[in-house]
Order: C-alpha cells, then sequence, then structure tokens
C-alpha cells in the first residue's frame, strides 16, 4: 500500500485537495436551494465546535463534558453587542466586536478554568467540566434581562436608523443586492470556518502538535523532554474554548438566535458522542462531527422518527467504540489494515494504532 | 410554621432527597471498585429500571389488587436491574476493561444516551406517574412541625438498603469475592475466585441499588427518562468529596452536600432556588483543592 | 537416580511470549507428586514466566501436564480449582482485606468448613505473628509477614501443589530464613508438592530435592540438590558460586 500512503502525504497533493474543496464549497451556494446552504453552514458551525473539543480531548487527552458553555458563552458575547449596538452609529463595527468578544471571553474563562483544574484527573476534571453548563445555565437563566433567560435573545428584527433617518427593522445578517440571504451566511459562517480549520492544521502540524501528543501519551516522558505537561494542557483547553466560542459565533451568524438552551449539558454529550463518531484524534474528523451532529436529527425528523435519535446517537458511538474507535476518520486506514492482514493470510501482531479512540491522524 | 418546624423539614426533606443521591453515589463507587471505571450511566440504569417496575406494577395491579401489585413491580424492577447489570457488564463494558480512561468515560457516556434512547422510545418522554403506596404529598404531624411520610420512608428504605449491602460485603462470601476482586482481580483469579462473575454481580448489585433509588424518586415525582440526569451530577459530586474509593464517604457526602444545599437555598437570598446547584460545586472545588482524594479517600489521587 | 515416582507436573518444551517478545523458549520441568522442585537462574531468565505458564496467568505453548491432564491454555480460576496454588511475584497480598479475609479467600474453593477452620488455626500456630495481626489490614503487615499470609493463603486452598515466585524477594536475610524454615515445615507436614523460583540458591537448597537451571527462556541443567551443591563447576556457572 505504498503508492497511496505516498500519494496522501504528499504535501502538493493535500494542497490540491484543499483548494479543490475551497472552490467547491464557494460555487455550492450559489447553485443549491437555502436548505442545502444552512445544512452546510449549520455543519460548518459545529465542525468548528468539535474541531476545538477535538484540540483538547483528542489530541490532548483532557475528558471535556462541558464544552456546551463555551458555545453558549461565545453565542451570547456575539448577540449581545449586536442586540445592543448594531442599530446605532457602531452597524457592522458591532458584529467585529461580536465575532472578537465570542473568541476572547470565552478563551479568557477557557484560560482561567484550565489553570486551576488541568492538574486533575480523570472524575475529578470530568466533574469541573460537568460544573462548566450545569452553573452556566441557570446562571444565564438568572440574568434573563441580559441574556433573554429561556425566551432567549433574537437578533433578526432589530431597529436601526435608515438613510432617511427614520427606524427601521433589519436583519444584521442580512445578504447585501445580488446574494440572498442564505447565501450571505453560508459565505460568512464557511469562510471562517475554513480559517479556523486552517489555523488548527498548522498548529497541529507543528511543535505544538507533537507536543499535545506526547503529553497525552505520557507525561513523565513529555516533561523529561522539556515539554511541560501544565503548559501545554492549559493551551490546549484554551484554544478548544476559543473555538467553542468562535462557533458560538458562527451560530449567531447562521440563526440569529440563542437562549440558555445553548449552555445545556446535553448538548457538551451531544457534541462529545459526534467528536468521537466523526473521529476524535483527527481535523477532518471533525468535520464527519459536525455532518453527524447535524444529520441525526435532521435524517431522524425528516423520517418522523425523532422519538428514536436518541436511541440512534447512542446505538451509532457504542457500535463506532467497539468497531472503529478512531471515529470514521479513520476508516480509510483501518481498511488498509484489513486488507494488508488479508494479504499476508495471518494477523500481523498487536497493531499499536488498533483500539484507540484518540489517536492522532493528520 | 414556625422557623423551627421549617428548619427541620428543610432537613428530613434534605436527608431523603440527599440519600437518592447517596444510592446513585454508592452504586458508582461500588461499580468503580468492581471495575475500575466511572459509570456515567449508572442514573440510566435506574431510570430503566424503575419502567420496568412500572410496567409490571401497572400489570399486576388490576389482578392482585394495589399492595401486591406495586411489591410485585418493584421486585420485577430489582431483578431485571441484577440482570441488567451484569449483562451490560459483560457484553459492554468488558470491552473496554484495557481502554483509555477518556475513552471509558465516553463509553459510559454513549450508553446513558443509549438507555434514554431507549427508554424514550419504549415509553415515551412524557412524564409517567408511578403506582405507589403513597404519593410524595402527605405528611406526619409531630409537635409542631409537619413532615413528609415520603421522607421518612425513602430515607429509611435506603439506609436500610445499605445496611444490608455493608452485611453482604463484610459477612458473606460474595461479598467476600467482590472485594477480593475490587482489590487485586489477578491474585483473586489465583485463588480460584471467578473474576467476570464477581464483576457482573457488582454492576448488578449496583443497578438494583440504583432502581429502588429512582422508584423511590418516580414515586413522588413522575418518571421521565431524565429523571437522573440532574440527580448524576450531585452523585459525582458526592463521590469526589466523598472519596472515590470511600463507600460510606459518598453517602455521607451526598447527605452534606443536599442538605446544605436545601440550607443555602432557603437563607441565602441571592443563592435561591435558582443558583442552589452553585452549591455542590463549590463544595466539590473546595475538597479538590483541599483534600483532592476526598474527605474519606484515602489513595492520593497523583498518578503520572 | 532414583526412579521418579508419578510425575504431579510436567512441562515439556513450553514456550511463551509477551507481544512479539519471545521469553520462554523450550522450558522442560518436572514435578513428582509430593516433591519438591526448584527453579533458578539469573533475572530475565524466564522464571517467573515459566510459573505464570502454569497458573495460567500467561498464554503459552508446548505442552503443560498437571495430574495426567494438559492444563495448557487453562484460565487462572480453573487451574486454581485443579489443585494449584500459585504465589505470584510480588506476593498478591489483598490489601484492603484483613489478614483473616485474606486467608479465607485462599479456602475461597473449598466447601469443608471444619476442616477450613482446622487448617486456619494450624496456620496461625505456626505464624504466630499473623494471629497477633489477625484483624489488622494486609497492607499493614511487613514484608516478610505479608509474604508469610501469601504462602498461608495458598495452603488455606488446600492445594496438591504448591508454587512459590521468589519467596525471598524484598526480604532481610533473617526473615527469608524463617520464612523458608516455614515453608519446609510445612512441607513435611503436609506432604505437598512444590515448585520454587529463586534467586537463592542457598535459600531454594535448603527446601528442594532437585533444581532446573534456566537461561534465557531454556531449561539448561536439571539436577537434584546434591548434585549442584557439590559441583563447583556449575555453582560458579549458574548459582553465583
Amino acid at each position: 500500500m505504498k503508492g497511496y500512503d505516498a500519494v496522501v502525504s504528499n504535501r502538493w497533493v493535500r494542497l490540491g485537495t484543499f483548494l479543490a474543496l475551497v472552490v467547491v464549497l464557494a460555487i455550492v451556494p450559489l447553485v443549491a436551494d437555502p436548505f442545502t446552504n444552512q445544512t452546510i453552514s449549520h455543519i460548518a458551525v459545529f465542525a468548528v465546535a468539535i474541531l476545538g473539543l477535538n484540540i483538547v480531548m483528542g489530541f490532548t487527552g483532557l475528558v471535556s463534558l462541558g464544552h456546551s458553555f463555551f458555545v453558549g458563552v461565545g453565542a451570547y458575547c456575539a448577540i449581545i453587542p449586536i442586540r445592543d449596538w448594531w442599530g446605532g452609529p457602531l452597524a457592522e463595527g458591532a458584529i467585529v466586536i461580536g465575532f472578537l468578544l465570542s473568541g476572547l471571553i470565552p478563551g479568557v474563562l477557557g484560560l482561567l478554568i484550565a489553570l486551576v483544574t488541568v492538574r486533575l484527573r480523570g472524575l475529578a476534571l470530568a466533574m469541573v467540566t460537568i460544573a462548566l453548563p450545569t452553573i452556566g445555565l441557570p446562571l444565564a437563566q438568572k440574568f434573563s434581562e441580559f441574556t433573554g433567560g429561556n425566551e432567549g435573545v433574537s437578533i433578526r428584527r432589530l431597529d436601526y436608523v435608515g438613510a432617511d433617518g427614520e427606524i427601521h427593522k433589519g436583519n444584521p445578517f442580512a445578504a447585501g443586492p445580488g446574494l440572498e440571504n442564505d447565501q450571505w451566511q453560508y459565505y460568512i459562517v464557511v469562510t471562517i470556518a475554513i480559517a479556523f480549520f486552517a489555523l488548527a492544521y498548522f498548529l497541529v502540524r507543528g511543535k505544538y502538535g507533537r507536543a499535545f501528543a506526547i503529553v497525552k501519551s505520557n507525561e513523565a516522558i513529555a516533561s523529561s523532554m522539556g515539554v511541560s505537561p501544565y503548559r501545554y494542557k492549559v493551551l490546549a483547553f484554551t484554544i478548544a474554548a476559543i473555538y467553542g466560542g468562535i462557533a458560538g459565533f458562527l451560530l449567531i451568524v447562521w440563526g440569529q438566535f440563542t437562549s440558555s438552551e445553548t449552555l445545556a449539558f446535553h448538548n457538551s454529550i451531544d457534541l462529545v458522542i459526534a467528536s468521537i463518531v466523526g473521529g476524535a484524534g483527527s481535523i477532518v474528523g471533525a468535520v464527519l462531527g459536525g455532518i453527524f451532529y447535524v444529520a441525526v436529527s435532521q435524517i431522524m425528523n425528516g423520517l418522523q422518527l425523532s422519538i428514536y435519535t436518541t436511541l440512534v446517537q447512542g446505538v451509532v458511538i457504542i457500535v463506532i467504540l467497539f468497531l472503529l474507535p478512531g471515529g470514521l476518520a479513520s476508516l480509510p486506514r483501518t481498511i488498509r489494515r484489513l486488507v494488508r492482514r488479508g494479504r499476508s493470510g495471518h494477523s500481523v501482531g498487536a497493531d499499536p494504532t488498533a483500539g484507540s479512540t484518540t489517536e492522532n491522524t493528520k | 410554621m414556625n422557623p423551627f418546624g421549617t428548619f427541620v423539614q428543610l432537613v428530613v426533606d434534605g436527608l431523603a432527597q440527599g440519600s437518592i443521591y447517596g444510592a446513585l453515589a454508592l452504586a458508582i463507587v461500588l461499580v468503580n471498585q468492581a471495575t475500575g471505571l466511572i459509570n456515567f450511566a449508572q442514573g440510566g440504569m435506574a431510570v430503566l429500571g424503575s419502567y420496568i417496575g412500572m410496567t409490571i406494577g401497572n400489570l399486576a395491579i388490576p389482578g392482585v389488587g394495589s399492595t401486591i401489585g406495586i411489591i410485585f413491580g418493584i421486585v420485577a424492577a430489582v431483578i431485571a436491574s441484577l440482570a441488567l447489570g451484569g449483562f451490560v457488564e459483560r457484553f459492554v463494558m468488558r470491552r473496554f476493561e484495557r481502554a483509555e480512561e477518556d475513552t471509558k468515560i465516553v463509553a459510559t457516556v454513549g450508553l446513558l444516551t443509549l438507555l434514554t434512547g431507549l427508554v424514550g422510545l419504549i415509553w415515551g418522554f412524557n412524564p409517567t406517574p408511578y403506582p405507589f403506596f403513597f404519593g410524595g404529598s402527605e405528611s406526619l404531624r409531630i409537635g409542631s412541625v409537619s413532615i413528609s411520610v415520603w421522607s421518612i420512608v425513602t430515607f429509611a428504605t435506603i439506609i436500610a438498603l445499605m445496611i444490608v449491602l455493608q452485611i453482604l460485603f463484610r459477612g458473606t462470601k460474595l461479598g467476600l469475592g467482590m472485594r477480593a476482586v475490587a482489590d487485586n482481580a489477578p491474585s483473586a483469579a489465583l485463588s480460584g475466585i471467578r473474576v467476570g462473575g464477581m464483576r457482573m454481580a457488582g454492576w448488578g448489585l449496583a443497578a438494583a441499588l440504583g432502581t429502588v433509588a429512582a422508584i423511590l424518586l418516580a414515586s413522588k415525582s413522575q418518571l421521565t427518562p431524565n429523571n437522573f440526569d440532574g440527580i448524576l451530577v450531585y452523585a459525582l459530586a458526592a463521590v469526589v468529596i466523598g472519596g472515590l474509593d470511600s463507600p460510606l464517604g459518598a453517602v455521607i457526602a451526598a447527605l452534606g452536600i443536599t442538605i446544605l444545599e436545601s440550607l443555602a437555598a432557603a437563607y441565602v437570598p441571592w443563592i435561591g432556588h435558582d443558583l442552589k446547584v452553585v452549591v455542590p460545586f463549590v463544595l466539590v472545588f473546595i475538597v479538590l483543592i483541599i483534600r483532592p482524594q476526598g474527605l474519606f479517600g484515602r489513595r492520593a489521587v497523583v498518578r503520572v | 537416580m532414583p526412579l521418579p515416582e508419578r510425575n504431579l507436573l510436567e512441562l515439556k518444551d513450553v514456550t511463551a511470549f509477551y507481544g512479539p517478545v519471545q521469553v520462554l523458549e523450550s522450558v522442560s520441568i518436572s514435578v513428582p507428586e509430593g516433591g519438591a522442585v526448584g527453579i533458578l537462574g539469573a533475572n530475565g531468565a524466564g522464571k517467573t514466566t515459566t510459573l505464570r505458564a502454569i497458573s495460567g496467568t500467561v498464554r503459552a505453548g508446548g505442552s503443560i501436564v498437571y495430574d495426567g491432564q494438559s492444563i495448557r491454555g487453562f484460565r487462572p480460576e480453573r487451574v486454581a480449582s485443579l489443585g494449584i496454588a500459585h504465589v505470584p511475584e510480588g506476593r498478591g497480598t489483598l490489601g484492603n482485606l484483613t489478614v483473616r479475609e485474606n486467608l479465607m479467600v485462599g479456602a475461597y474453593m473449598r466447601k469443608d468448613r471444619q476442616q477450613v477452620a482446622t487448617d486456619l488455626d494450624y496456620l496461625l500456630e505456626l505464624f504466630p505473628n499473623l494471629k497477633q495481626r489477625i484483624r489488622s489490614n494486609a497492607s499493614a503487615l511487613s514484608g516478610g509477614e505479608q509474604q508469610m499470609l501469601a504462602v498461608s493463603r495458598a495452603f488455606m486452598a488446600a492445594p496438591k501443589l504448591l508454587v512459590l515466585d521468589e519467596p525471598s524477594l524484598g526480604l532481610a536475610p533473617s526473615t527469608a530464613r524463617s520464612v523458608y524454615d516455614a515453608i519446609a515445615r510445612l512441607r513435611k507436614e503436609s506432604g505437598i508438592a512444590m515448585l520454587v523460583v529463586e534467586q537463592n540458591a542457598n535459600l531454594a537448597f535448603s527446601v528442594v530435592d532437585s533444581v532446573t537451571v534456566l537461561e534465557t527462556g531454556r531449561s539448561v541443567l536439571t539436577g537434584t540438590t546434591a548434585e549442584l551443591k557439590g559441583n563447583d563447576e556449575i555453582r560458579r556457572a549458574y548459582l553465583g558460586g
């Protein structure tokens, strides 16, 4: 299988594939129907969130059961400035502020939380991550004048002062002339998503990715090599928080709405499940995870089988853990291994890559 | 009612609620001792058991009358959970025996999702009443204080159950075998103890304990597939505070957390009912800082 | 060499792997009924692995016949139920259980309660410091006491074959001496068969009739205690002089 390996890891092939993908993604909204565009945008939103989760969980080995907290906080950081300031002199500036805050505030929170808790292991760490949405949600509900509580905040119809000096109602993410709303929102979401994916790709390819991997596999060795487990865990957790927050911003671009429900604990679980199903240790896996996240509910609703949704999620994750622990992203690798085994006629000893949910691919 | 009466009521209700959390916490500790993993699905298994109890109970009541029917239901639920626990250990969890820690956590979370989905599919997601001897609103008057019957019965039942379990563990051969396997499974095997069987027994007992707690809870507030989702969080907090290797610690911690939380909700206005969930986490935080192995735990948490 | 009685345990050309690494290449050992055999050799020679192959803790190839039956591939619980009691490397002490409970775990498979109680009393008389600490948690015992506990626990199973992995490991010379005195006494009073892995040749010689020396996974030399003790060359080569 040397030919296949050589082709796939060739730098130019990868770049070419990536560019081809970008071109395809750029053209799709111009020809597809609004529902498709919205679905792809929706997938992109959660692909970014799951990418953050992959970095901290898959690459660095820290379980985070509270990721929805960062998405929710990011969403609020985006929507509140827009709600309050878009109608005034700041106009589009409010959106930029929202974007920056949605990365910054969850990032700072993530950093602070990580500094204190990253030395914990197992249950203790899980508890802290669980605490985030569990406390976050009631907090969001309590400060409902600010956050809209359960009802949430919508920015679909905001007041603004028009050219004629009169007050009109508009959507900050409405498209200009030449594009439909769904197309415009698609371009914003997908472009930002691609940028953050590219960022993650370079992060993971370089020394940071290697550091994360070493910290995950053996902390003692990591320290002896001068790689501080503490520092890199904090870094990974902070990055995950930032990505979660940005995903929150993208959620607002996509739907112009959020509520305390976004912070709910079960969303964290759904994100973790999607991350593993897609492939927690892989960047491509985050995209697959996003697809799974969106597809499951859409398909089940479409088939009028929404009562099966939770069960399907549970069955899929258990099956994946049994048969394909590296997630869907590891499918090519697994097929190659099976073919290799079949060819050589007997089992090729203990395969060190088998049975790990969080082995890094690329 | 006078302030003293309110206080007593809060404490009693706190003890009852706390004993439910404590039962789940104890189940989690049991499973962890038997097989070395934190079972996030423990509550889900308990809920499934309680639904089975409801169905059997409802089937039996028209035939044998309400009291016997309810008892049938409870017995059926307990037996079903013993079997379910053993089944899950043998055919699902054993696969992850040698997995990494985060894989184990994800596996149990996946199991929770599966069980919740299964329950929702079979019985629906709407609240369903659980047939029981009495409802949640009956109360007893002692002097000037009014105490809920449910609280007394719940607390007494769960404590009695825990005592029974303690006797099982310390006084029977099965208990000895389970503790040996929990302590050092390969060594226990060398003495002929069937390790797999003991692990299944541990899971079965934990599931049955959870089911009883779930039934008690449902009798007061109705069955929903997500009944124990919130309770799981409290149970985990109790386990962390009490110490992962201390069954008694987990129960005491659960009781303590619940009472403190109720008192905080009642007497500290800015916490109130909405934010009272902060209390357990603050306690967790404090314990993790000053005594990471838990108040009653033994081993240090540091593992390289 | 006198004609052996029927062999209780017979290993022939036993192999074992840890993953891809071959630890045992060809090990052959015999333990006659009521006999005591020692396994000597340097670190890494495969002594512990041999015992693990017998008790089923590690998968092995070749032939392992016990009491006329092949037990290769049997799981540890099953091997134990056939009457082989293995005291593993590190003793396998059940630290969170009391001394008494450790001993009762040893007797887990037995149904003859009266005899179990008698055996318990016998062992406590043999090891008075165990009797003293009977209610303590096993983890609180000293190294020597834990070793005696481990041996006693194995004995509580009323086994036909006692398999001991380096009883002297980590013990001060005088403590090791006492442990071996106790083992010798147990052997004398019960006639039980024994297989003892040991680094310290002299201690081994004090309880066993014959010895097999292992070198890099092969049994290279077998002889009675008398033969090996007396042979200077062999002593220097294999037994550290």
